[in-house]
C-alpha cells in the first residue's frame, strides 16, 4: 500500500503484468461478524414465528366472536332480557315471591308475543294474578327504552322460552302496536288485560287511579316562576324529563328533592342557579315541588350520549365490582334504578351527562352531600371511564313506573321523614 | 543493517490504525445490535428475571392491590353444559332464595343477604372457603357436617324454614341441595381443599374496650343503618314489596338458631362488611355495640327449642354471646316472635 521513498538500493521489483486487474485476496468472515449474523437471523426468524402464532391467536379469536356475534344476533332477545327484564323477573322467569310475578306459567305470556309487546309498551299498574298468585304490579314502560326491534326480539325470546308459544314477532309488527299505545297510560292490572286477552283466570279489580289535584301555587312555580325563583320547566322541562346535565326529575322521590332544594340553599351542594331557585323557596313550597315531581311520570328522553362501555356498566349496575367496593347500582337504587325513598334518587332514565357529572363531582369533592357519604367511595372508586359506562346504562333503562296505589307509596315512602 | 529510523516511521502510519478502527467500531455496533437483539428476544419470551425487568416487582404489587384472597372464577365462565346449569340454578337460589326455594324459606332472607356478592366476598363468608371445609366436625350438633348438612342447617335457622309451606329444611338429597353444592363447588375451582382459606368466615374482630351495649349500638344503627335497614330495622321494599334491604329482627327475619344471632358473628360480619362499599369504617366497638342492639331484637324462636326457655339456652346457647333467654330490661329475650297465621309464601 505504500512504497519506500528514500534513496537506498532498490530491491528487485516484481512489478505484475501490466494486464494485472488489482483484486482483494479472499479471506474468510470474521467470526464476530458470523455471529452477529446468526444472531440477527435467529432473532427475525423467532420474531416472524412468534408474530405468525399470534396472527393464528388472532385470528381464532375473531372466528369466536364472530360465532358469539351470530348467536347472539339469532337469540338478541336473551340478552335484552338479561339487561332490561332480569332484574325484576330473574334469569330463570321465575319472578320474586310476593314482589315480581313469574313469566314461567303466565297466562299472559302464554297467549304470545303480541300481548308480551303490549304490555312492554304500556308498563303495568295495577294488581295482577299471576299462576295462582295476585301481585301488586308495577312494571314501567318500554316504548322510550326500547326499539321496535328490540321489543320483538325479546318479546318473541319470553313467548318461546316461558309460554310455549312458537312464532316470532316480526319487527314490522310492533311499529303499530307502538302507535296504539302512544299516549296512553300504563295498564290498569290484569282486569284492564283481560279486554284484550280472552281466557284469562279471575283478576282482581283494578282500584281507582287518584290523581291528585297539583295546587295552584306548585303549578305557578313549575311552570311560570316568580321573580328571581324562575320556573322549573324554564330547564328541567315542561315534564320534568331534563336534558343534558339538568337532571330529570320526574319520578324522584319526594323527600329527596326537597332534601337537594335544601342542600343548594344551604351550598352543601354547589349550582349557582338552583342556590338562586332554592333561597327563594318556602319549605312548603318545596314539599309541593317535590310531592309533584315524584308523581309526574312521563317517557323517557334519555340516551346514551357518552359513548361508553354498556356492557361494563351493565355489570357496574347488575352485580357491582366487589374488588373496587362497589356494590351494585340496583343493590341500594332499586332493581332496575327505580329508586328507594327518601334517599336514593331513581337513575333510570336520567340523562347520562347528568349521572356522569354528579359521580365526578363526587369524586372530585365539589359534591358531599350524599347520606352517610356513600357515594363518595363509589365514585372516587370508579374509574372516569367507568363512571360514563354507568351512566350511559342508566339512561337507557325504562323510566319509573307509576305507582298510584296508596300500598305502593307507602313501600316506597315508609320510613319518610325519618331521614335527614 | 541498522534500521533507519526514517524508514520505520511510516511503518505504523494513521491509516492501518484507521482500518482497525473501522473494524472495531463495526464489530462493536454490530455486536451490541446481536446483545439487543438477544435481549429483546430474552425480554419477549419472558426468559428474564424479574429483577431485571422490574416485572416482578409491578405483578406482586398488583396480585397485593388486586386481593390477597382466592379470585373464585368469574361467572362469565360458568360452562354451557348441564353441570353449568346446576350451577346457574344454584347460583339463583343462593341470590333469590325465597323464590327458588321458595317451599322451604320462612322469612324475607336470601343466602346472599349475608353471604354477599353471591357468596364471592371474602370475610363475608364466601362459599369458595366454605366448600373446601367440609365434611367436618361441628360443635353445634356434635356431628360430623357434610355440606348438604350445613345448608339445611342454614335452612332451618337463618331461612327460618319451620315457618315456611313445607315447615321444614328441603329434605335430604333434595336437588336443592345439589344446584347449591354445584354453584359453591365451581366457585372453589383451583381451590385447595381441606385447608383453612384466607378470607373464610366472617374474619377475626377484637373484642371491644368496653363490653358490648345496646343502648350504645341503637346511636350506632341510627347514624349507619338505619338509613338503608329501615328506623325499624325491618327492611325496606322497593315498589313492588320485594325485600331491597333485608330486614334485621322481627318476624322475616333470621331466628334464634341462626349464626347471625350470635353477637360476635354478627360483629364480624358488620365490621367487615357494613355498610355498603364502605367496609370496616365502623370501630370494633360499634360493630360490637350494634351487634348487641340488632340482636337484642325479639325474632322467631329456636326450632330446637322443645322445653322451657331456659331448658334451651343451657343445651345450645350457653357460652354463647347472646341475648337468648336473657332478661333485657326487664323483658325476656328468646321467646320467639308470633308465628305467621298463614306460612310465608306458598
Amino acid at each position: 500500500m505504500f512504497r519506500k521513498t528514500t534513496g537506498t538500493p532498490r530491491p528487485e521489483i516484481q512489478r505484475p503484468d501490466e494486464n494485472f486487474e488489482p483484486y482483494e485476496e479472499h479471506s474468510g468472515i470474521p467470526m464476530p461478524v458470523l455471529w452477529i449474523a446468526i444472531a440477527l437471523g435467529l432473532w427475525g426468524g423467532l420474531v416472524l414465528l412468534d408474530t405468525r402464532e399470534a396472527t393464528s391467536v388472532a385470528q381464532e379469536e375473531r372466528v369466536d366472536q364472530v360465532v358469539d356475534e351470530q348467536v347472539t344476533a339469532h337469540d338478541d332477545g336473551r340478552a335484552v332480557f338479561a339487561a332490561k327484564c332480569a332484574t325484576c323477573h330473574q334469569p330463570d322467569g321465575l319472578g320474586v315471591r310476593g314482589a315480581v310475578p313469574p313469566l314461567v306459567g303466565s297466562a299472559f305470556v302464554a297467549h304470545g308475543p303480541q300481548i308480551v309487546a303490549q304490555i312492554l309498551l304500556r308498563g303495568i299498574d295495577g294488581p295482577i294474578a299471576v299462576a295462582g298468585q295476585t301481585y301488586d304490579g308495577h312494571m314501567p314502560s318500554f316504548a322510550s327504552a326500547l326499539s321496535d326491534m328490540e321489543i320483538a326480539q325479546v318479546a318473541s325470546f319470553v313467548t318461546r322460552k316461558w309460554g310455549g308459544a312458537e312464532g316470532a314477532l316480526p319487527e314490522a309488527e310492533v311499529t303499530p302496536l307502538r302507535e296504539a299505545a302512544a299516549g296512553r297510560q300504563s295498564w290498569q292490572g290484569g282486569a284492564e288485560l283481560a279486554t284484550i286477552i280472552a281466557g284469562l283466570p279471575a283478576q282482581p279489580a283494578a282500584g281507582s287511579r287518584t290523581v291528585g289535584q297539583v295546587p295552584q301555587a306548585v303549578s305557578e312555580l313549575v311552570f311560570a316562576g316568580r321573580g328571581e325563583v324562575w320556573a322549573c320547566a324554564s330547564c328541567h322541562g315542561d315534564l320534568g324529563q331534563g336534558a343534558e346535565t339538568t337532571p330529570r326529575l320526574a319520578g324522584l322521590p319526594a323527600a329527596y328533592i326537597v332534601k337537594q332544594l335544601q342542600d343548594f340553599r344551604q351550598g352543601h351542594r354547589i349550582s349557582e342557579s338552583m342556590a338562586i331557585v332554592a333561597a327563594g323557596l318556602a319549605p312548603e313550597e318545596m314539599a309541593g315541588l317535590g310531592a309533584y315531581y315524584a308523581a309526574l311520570r312521563v317517557p323517557s328522553t334519555a340516551t346514551a350520549t357518552l359513548g361508553a362501555d354498556l356492557a361494563r356498566g351493565e355489570a357496574l349496575a347488575l352485580q357491582g365490582d366487589w374488588s373496587l367496593k362497589v356494590p351494585a347500582c340496583f343493590s341500594c337504587h332499586g332493581p332496575s334504578g327505580f329508586g328507594l325513598a327518601p334517599v336514593f334518587p331513581a337513575l333510570a332514565a336520567q340523562h347520562a351527562a347528568y349521572t356522569a357529572s354528579q359521580l365526578n363531582a363526587w369524586a372530585g369533592g365539589q359534591r358531599k352531600n350524599a347520606t352517610l357519604d356513600l357515594m363518595t367511595h363509589i365514585s372516587t372508586a370508579l374509574s372516569p371511564q367507568d363512571r360514563r359506562a354507568v351512566a350511559d346504562y342508566m339512561a337507557l333503562l325504562p323510566p319509573v313506573p307509576a305507582r298510584t296505589d296508596p300500598q305502593a307509596a307507602r313501600n316506597m315512602e315508609q320510613d319518610n321523614g325519618t331521614q335527614p | 543493517m541498522a534500521p533507519n529510523p526514517e524508514d520505520r516511521a511510516p511503518v505504523e502510519p494513521a491509516k492501518p490504525r484507521t482500518g482497525h478502527r473501522a473494524r472495531r467500531v463495526i464489530f462493536t455496533l454490530g455486536g451490541g445490535l446481536a446483545l439487543a437483539a438477544a435481549g429483546t428476544l430474552a425480554f419477549d419470551s419472558a426468559l428474564l428475571p424479574g429483577w431485571i425487568t422490574g416485572s416482578e416487582q409491578t405483578a406482586s404489587l398488583e396480585a397485593d392491590a388486586e386481593s390477597p384472597f382466592f379470585q373464585p372464577p368469574p361467572e362469565a365462565l360458568i360452562p354451557d353444559d348441564d353441570f353449568g346449569a346446576a350451577v346457574r340454578r344454584g347460583r339463583a337460589i343462593f341470590t333469590n332464595t325465597s323464590t327458588n326455594a321458595g317451599q322451604h324459606v320462612g322469612n324475607g332472607l336470601s343466602c346472599s343477604n349475608c353471604h354477599l356478592d353471591a357468596g364471592r366476598e371474602p370475610n363475608s363468608a364466601p362459599m369458595w372457603a366454605a366448600w373446601v371445609a367440609y365434611p367436618k366436625y361441628r360443635s353445634k350438633n356434635k356431628q360430623i357436617n357434610t355440606m348438604e348438612d350445613r345448608v339445611m342447617g342454614c335452612f332451618s335457622y337463618s331461612m327460618n324454614a319451620q315457618d315456611s309451606v313445607s315447615g321444614g329444611p328441603p329434605p335430604h338429597g333434595d336437588d336443592i341441595y345439589r344446584d347449591l353444592e354445584s354453584y359453591f363447588y365451581w366457585m372453589a375451582s383451583g381451590a385447595p381443599t381441606n385447608t383453612a382459606m384466607a378470607g373464610g368466615g366472617f374474619g377475626k374482630i377484637d373484642k371491644p374496650a368496653l363490653p358490648y351495649d345496646p343502648a350504645r349500638g341503637e346511636a350506632v344503627f341510627t347514624a349507619n343503618c338505619a338509613v338503608c335497614h329501615g328506623a325499624d330495622g325491618l327492611g325496606r321494599k322497593d315498589l313492588n314489596a320485594r325485600y331491597l334491604y333485608p330486614p334485621l329482627w322481627g318476624a322475616d327475619s333470621y331466628n334464634w338458631g341462626a349464626g347471625m344471632h350470635q353477637i360476635n358473628n354478627a360483629a364480624a360480619f358488620i365490621k367487615h362488611n357494613m355498610p355498603y362499599s364502605k367496609p370496616g369504617t365502623l370501630s370494633d366497638q360499634d360493630a360490637w355495640d350494634v351487634a348487641a342492639y340488632v340482636n337484642s331484637h325479639e325474632r322467631p324462636k329456636d326450632p330446637r327449642q322443645t322445653g322451657t326457655l331456659e331448658e334451651a339456652r343451657l343445651k345450645y346457647h350457653d357460652g354463647d354471646q347472646s341475648y337468648y333467654g336473657v332478661e333485657l330490661d326487664g323483658v325476656m329475650i328468646g321467646t320467639g316472635t308470633p308465628r305467621p297465621a298463614a306460612p310465608v309464601g306458598n
